[in-house]
């Protein structure tokens, strides 16, 4: 890597200093994961002056529940995340989400904060310089975007404009189906963006001296049976093509709550509300869960190379909303009758 | 780290400090030829400043698992950590596997001779280290858990089905 | 059977096995050199261009920087087949093309010297699909090569080089076919093995003329000689090889990275390493070449095929260095899988803008029959012909005869492989499983499994020629002098092995030289299949002239013949009589036995690998698993069982398997750029995903060297794709033709995607496809996989 200046930053404040000190030529350090990328490639027309580290900020890596809210420290590590017994227990999707990252090693070094705040996957913007790159492009404020013409089979299915790269996080899925939010810290004090409104096509809402210091984790009223359902070529190692994280909570065999976030197929996350409206009030089965699948469609306008992830979307909803795993079997529509018969599972 | 600058922005220090298979190691900061640079990787340091070319590295990305070492016992990937992000920390690499005084293999080392559990060999340090931290936190692991634990690493020549024999036989709590 | 060995077959130690465990190996970049310097080489932006202007001279002023150069700084040599390719060039042809090359104190500097290179290009169009490029007015990307079209045949195999396959009538054949079938398939997502450790060398000039190299390949050997050749056979070439690896025949050579660290080197007259990151190895070194083949084939009802016409294109991206050897090879192939009289195959090596294709495990026919295999298939469905059948009967038998890669016939005198596939049959469970063309084996829901099976083989087993010395120590130790990398066979133990059984000492009594061009006789190198038969071959026979000459020498000390003599463990006595015995220290302690070895080239023989594949489909994913392996080969005598086991799971890997799942290059159609140039975005089976494989080794003397075994690791990777796209058929019910099947191509076959890109609506396109699969076959495989319920 090309050098810079490395500092280790003490408190958050500290960092949010740098930063402001430092006018947007300086990147913060979490886990490094997804930064190291883009300092060894080189893809970006900067590359930054000083490297901030946050890990040197003492106990920004906490899980707390407290008064219904699940408090995360921006610097909890994915691997804690995922095996914690009070996100198990009660947020087993964002358990789940953490799991389904990257590799084991990575995610004993990768943080939550990072994964909310990493860069996009486009393989043209991620185009490394020393093999003849790199590729301008909208994201980069230097050129039109390539995917839209080009290799797009990874790309945005909703709400892309100018630039159809999607939110590569996987657990801003489960926590956008949580309506989590993220406590922002900048030189102007604190505020707090929805997950759901964190992302858009080019770039986050983040202002470029701004940390994400905590995300809020609002529980869910009742017992949720809870999904997270990553669609990938292969697993481990890789990012999804499609996800879906699924909350749905029934009372007297009828759906009260639904909640249903898409991952990886808009530059945000996408909340299926016309899917969510449709199941409230109803008993969850096969034709529902399938029809909720169809409803979560609303507004996809794919790409020429993409529209395979609309298949995908439909069958993982209704994977999700049935609570059944990725890799099920028989929950009936094609192949007739449902053999498993009661699709509720538990 | 002192916490006088406290309110003011983040200072770059001027030496890191860790231990490396046991051994204390502390290398300045900066750009001449016998420093460490704050944007050398641990792989890089390990490698060519500290000679311990056992750590092998494939990608240098992050997405194969070649370079893995022990940062106080878990596996993480030398190629995506800085050196001077070390400060007080205990590294553990291939090399500091064997018993330093009488040269006897690790058991993993050992079962994985057994059981001819490489071929062109290059993933096999950071197969080992992966191991290594399993069995650390795991000592009878399943296969299943065996799997997982060695998700992260890259073998083209495909030895994986010997590297689990290779594991499972070389688990302390192990039935084999 | 095979016989009982005191070490081959055994289960034995690699030689280097320890070193490799605690991170001793020392492979290319591990070694340490005095005054080295680092390589680094700037790449081109545009896939088609000229080089109008360099300005290098703020590169040269960067502090650390020794060294810059650009195609007017260095010496015209042009590599490739036919030669074609220099060094550095004034014209780039492909997205990652060299421009310059930079030598510095450390990497980061002669990166950064990079980007301060400015370089002026005048944009050329170029053209990325080999039918375009054949076309008349496409964009030229050489001179010397017309239309694009590289020339038939390479000069290494001599003036009748196979460059087609023509014979008998194949008009008349189609007559006497049953059904004629015909398509267009490709096999054409240039899939890259990425063996672990990315390509490289250190090179060292001495003026006036003599450059040492270190290299980190397959063939060291091979590559004194190519560079010989590419220096215009004035420069000294001495090469060590080390551990290398993996390679999967990509480093049979790497003649262009070699020759930048010795521009550099000379350049400097300081040792110069350049070790290519993981994105140029992907992007800038070898890929498989693109496949495309129109065939024509006649076939009758019991599966007799009557004839072959078509073309065979191939893709070498944009130059060939050993495509026209795997067009021959290929050529080759087809014949051994293909039991025909009348053939008109004929071929083309196209080049285009792209990187390069080149050598990789499966040489040529496996890129043939991932084409091939699909126009066959058509036929069989026509005919109800089961395809392990076909196989059986259409693989080479003895007595039959073939055209080999020197346009030679030659008759084969090799085992007859149906029994060994008819094993393999037995323990994947063909028979219960197979229920004829386009039908699951098993439904479950929207889960469907299907079955497949594909089959290769080669006669290069007994390519190329290979030499060996083996020398006697009077301590009872022995020194193999053979010039061989240890890429990953344990080729360089097993051969230890033979060794020690001809002279009957233990392993450990015997080490392998280095592999130094400088003091090992000739060897061609492990790769291909000849590793067990040609260089094993070379290695018996002068372990055996040693051995020879030690028992005629102390012969007179025991009043015997030098027939009637026995040596074990390092004593010599009468062959019974182990009561009266001499120490090799008999030949005298100032003294040394050198036995010599050869190999020439035996086109006769051939290896053979079939692979079953059962997969399972999620219909409503498109997502394709894989479940179950079984990989069936006869190795004649299994020389170190978990190394060829080992070999044989590699099956998956290094584009093989898994080129027809989920492995492919992804190049941007518009401007040529490798997308996915990195080891996240291209794909690879992981831990968490393995399935089960079988490995069905026979063992049938072959008529090959004294240990009666030939090479079947290479060919492990072949059958596999065309088996993969034959079960993913099978069970969805439709015809996939393209690899990888992906799940876009899998739901595009399945019509849920339509044509302009909309989701067809499902209901009607489950039903549609449901009706395909008929109600007997539902309700048995349902049975079969125990989910109850839904005939
Ligand atoms: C091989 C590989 C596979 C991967 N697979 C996945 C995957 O499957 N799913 C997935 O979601 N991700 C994946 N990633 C991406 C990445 O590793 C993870 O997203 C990881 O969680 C990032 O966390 P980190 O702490 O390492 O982030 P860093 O790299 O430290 O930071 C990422 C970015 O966020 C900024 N940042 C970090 N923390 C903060 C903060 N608190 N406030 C504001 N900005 C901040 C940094 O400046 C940087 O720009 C993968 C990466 C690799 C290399
Ligand atoms: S999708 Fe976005 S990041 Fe990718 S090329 Fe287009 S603008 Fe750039
Ligand atoms: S070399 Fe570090 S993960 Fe590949
Ligand atoms: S043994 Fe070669 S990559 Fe694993």
């Amino acid at each position: 890597m090309k050098p810079f200046l490395h500092l280790n930053a003490q408190t958050v404040a500290q960092a949010v200093k740098s930063l402001v000190k430092f006018e947007g030529r300086a990147r913060l350090n979490a886990g490094g994961t997804d930064l190291f990328g883009l300092l060894k490639d080189e893809f970006l027309p900067e590359y930054p002056e000083a490297i901030i580290n946050l890990k040197s900020v003492a106990g920004l890596n906490y899980l707390k529940q407290s008064k219904g809210i699940l408090r995360i420290g921006a610097l909890a590590k994915l691997c804690d995340i995922a095996e914690s017994p009070l996100i198990k227990e009660r947020y087993g999707a964002l358990a789940e989400a953490a799991h389904a990252v990257a590799s084991p090693q990575l995610r004993n070094v990768a943080t939550i904060g990072g994964n909310l705040c990493q860069d996009v996957r486009c393989c043209y913007y991620r185009y490394p310089r020393h093999l003849g790159g790199p590729i301008s492009c909208a994201r980069k404020g230097n050129g039109p975007c390539l995917a839209v013409r080009g290799d797009n089979r990874n790309h945005a299915i909703m709400e892309g404009r100018k630039c159809f790269a999607v939110c590569p996080s996987d657990t801003a899925v489960a926590l956008a189906a949580f309506d989590a939010r993220l406590v922002v810290v900048g030189p102007a004090g604190e505020r707090r963006i929805a997950v759901r409104d964190f992302y858009h096509p080019l770039g986050n809402a983040l202002e470029r001296d701004e940390i994400v210091k905590e995300i809020e984790v609002p529980a869910l009223a009742g017992r949720a049976r809870q999904s997270f359902l990553k669609f990938t070529l292969r697993r481990p190692i890789d990012f999804a093509v499609v996800s879906v994280a699924a909350l749905i909570v029934v009372e007297n065999g009828v759906c009260c709550e639904a909640r249903i976030a898409l991952g990886a197929v808009a530059p945000g996350v996408i909340r299926a509300t016309a899917a969510e409206e449709y199941l409230k009030g109803r008993a969850i089965d096969v034709e529902s869960a399938a029809q909720a699948g169809e409803l979560a469609l609303a507004g996809a306008r794919p790409l020429p190379k993409n529209a395979y992830k609309l298949e995908i979307v439909k069958t993982l909803v209704k994977r999700g909303v049935l609570g059944l795993p990725l890799e099920t079997a028989g929950e009936g529509d094609a192949g007739g009758p449902c053999p498993h018969g009661n699709p509720e599972r538990g | 780290m002192a916490a006088t600058n406290k309110g003011k922005t983040a200072k770059p220090a001027k030496v890191v400090a860790f231990s490396v298979n046991g051994k204390a190691v502390e290398l300045q900061i900066g750009s001449e030829p016998h420093q460490v640079e704050s944007s050398h990787t641990l792989a890089h340091t390990l490698r060519e400043t500290l000679g311990l070319v056992g750590t092998k590295i494939t990608c240098d990305n992050g997405a194969c698992g070649s370079c893995t070492v022990l940062i106080d016992g878990k596996a993480i990937l030398s190629c995506m950590t800085l050196t001077v992000e070390c400060q007080g920390k205990s590294v553990m690499t291939i090399e500091g596997l064997a018993d330093p005084v009488s040269g006897r293999l690790d058991p993993l080392q050992q079962s994985f001779i057994d059981h001819t559990a490489f071929q062109c060999g290059f993933c096999t340090p950071g197969m080992i280290m992966s191991a290594k931290a399993l069995l650390g936190e795991n000592a009878a692991p399943t296969e299943d858990e065996v799997k997982e634990a060695l998700s992260g690493n890259f073998c083209r020549c495909i030895s994986h089905y010997h590297v689990v024999k290779a594991v499972l036989a070389a688990a302390p709590g192990g039935s084999e | 059977m095979a016989q009982e060995y005191r070490f081959i077959g055994k289960p034995t130690k690699r030689q280097d096995a320890a070193a490799i465990v605690t991170g001793g190996a020392q492979y290319l970049d591990d070694i340490k050199f005095h005054n080295l310097l680092h390589g680094k080489v700037l790449r081109s932006p545009h896939a088609h261009a000229y080089i109008v202007k360099i300005d290098k001279s703020r590169a040269e002023q960067l502090p650390g920087v020794e060294a810059v150069l650009t195609w007017e700084d260095v010496p015209d040599w042009i590599g490739g087949t036919p030669r074609v390719v220099r060094v550095l060039d004034r014209k780039v042809r492909y997205v990652g093309d060299a421009v310059a090359l930079v030598a510095a104190k450390n990497a980061q500097i002669a990166k950064e010297a990079l980007a301060l290179i400015e370089v002026v290009y005048q944009i050329l169009p170029a053209v990325f699909d080999l039918e375009e490029a054949m076309k008349p007015g496409a964009p030229q990307l050489y001179q010397e090569l017309p239309g694009n079209i590289v020339t038939a045949g390479t000069p290494a195999f001599g003036r009748n080089c196979l460059t087609e396959v023509v014979m008998g009538d194949v008009e008349k054949g189609f007559g006497e076919a049953d059904a004629v079938c015909e398509g267009t398939f490709g096999y054409e997502n240039i899939a890259n093995p990425i063996p672990p450790e990315p390509p490289g060398a250190v090179a060292h000039w001495e003026e006036p003329n003599r450059v040492t190299l270190w290299v980190s390949n397959q063939a060291s050997y091979l590559d004194k000689i190519i560079l010989f050749h590419l220096f215009g056979k004035k420069v000294e070439v001495r090469t060590h090889g080390a551990a290398c690896g993996g390679s999967f025949g990509t480093k049979l050579m790497s003649w262009q990275v070699q020759s930048y660290a010795t521009l550099l080197s000379k350049a400097t007259g300081r040792p110069v390493k350049i070790i290519f990151t993981k994105e140029e190895h992907i992007a800038a070194f070898v890929l498989r070449p693109g496949s495309r083949m129109h065939a024509r084939v006649g076939m009758k009802r019991d599966g007799t095929v009557t004839a072959v016409s078509g073309t065979w294109l191939v893709d070498t991206g944009y130059y060939s260095a050993t495509t026209q050897a795997q067009v021959a090879v290929g050529c080759g192939e087809i014949q051994l899988m293909t039991r025909c009289d009348n053939w008109d195959l004929k071929t083309a090596i196209v080049c285009t803008n792209r990187n390069a294709s080149g050598s990789v495990r499966g040489f040529g026919g496996q890129e043939l029959k991932c084409s091939f295999i699909p126009v066959l298939c058509l036929a069989m469905e026509k005919l109800n012909i089961d395809p392990v059948e076909f196989i059986k009967k259409n693989y080479v038998k003895p007595g039959d005869g073939y055209f080999w890669r020197d346009g030679d016939w030659y008759t084969y005198r090799g085992i007859d492989y149906s029994d060994c596939m008819d094993q393999g049959a037995r323990r994947f469970g063909w028979q219960e499983k197979w229920q004829g063309w386009l039908q699951p084996s098993a439904v479950d829901g929207p889960r469907r499994r299907g079955i497949g099976v594909g089959v290769h083989g080669n006669a290069d087993i007994g390519e190329d020629s290979s030499e060996a010395y083996v020398r006697l120590h009077p301590d009872g130790s022995a020194m193999l002098f053979s010039c061989i990398t240890e890429h990953g066979t344990g080729q360089r133990s097993n051969y230890v092995k033979m060794v020690a059984e001809v002279l009957q000492i233990p392993m450990e009594r015997i080490t392998v030289s280095p592999a130094d061009s400088l003091v090992n006789p000739f060897e061609y190198g492990p790769f291909g299949s000849r590793g067990t038969y040609a260089i094993g071959s070379a290695a018996i026979k002068a372990a055996e002239d040693a051995r020879r000459q030690l028992l005629e020498m102390v012969a007179p000390r025991l009043d015997a013949k030098a027939e009637d003599l026995e040596t074990v463990d390092g004593m010599i006595f009468v062959r019974g009589k182990p009561e009266k015995s001499i120490k090799w220290g008999a030949m005298g302690y100032e003294r040394t036995i050198l036995g010599y070895g050869r190999f020439d080239p035996d086109f006769t023989l051939a290896n053979c690998m079939t692979t079953f594949v059962e997969v399972e489909v999620d219909t409503e994913t498109g997502k394709v698993e894989l479940l179950h392996v079984v990989n069936a080969t006869d190795a004649g005598q299994i020389i170190d069982p978990p190394g060829l086991e080992g070999q044989l799971n590699g099956c998956l890997g290094s584009s093989g398997i898994d080129s027809a799942i989920f492995e492919e290059t992804v190049l941007d159609p518009i401007s040529g750029h490798i997308l996915n140039a990195n080891m996240i975005d291209y794909k690879w089976r992981t831990f968490s995903e393995l399935p089960p494989i079988d490995n069905v080794v026979l063992e049938t003397p072959v008529a090959s060297h004294r240990f009666k075994a030939i090479g079947v690791g290479e060919v492990a990777t072949s059958p596999g794709p065309m088996a993969i796209l034959m079960a993913v058929s099978n069970a969805v019910g439709v015809w996939l033709h393209e690899y990888p099947v992906t799940p876009e191509r899998v739901l595009k076959a399945l019509g849920k995607i339509n044509a302009n890109g909309k989701v067809n609506d499902s209901a009607k396109v489950n039903a549609k496809v449901n009706a395909k699969v008929n109600a007997k076959v539902n309700a048995k495989v349902n049975a079969n996989a125990g989910s109850g319920g839904a005939a």
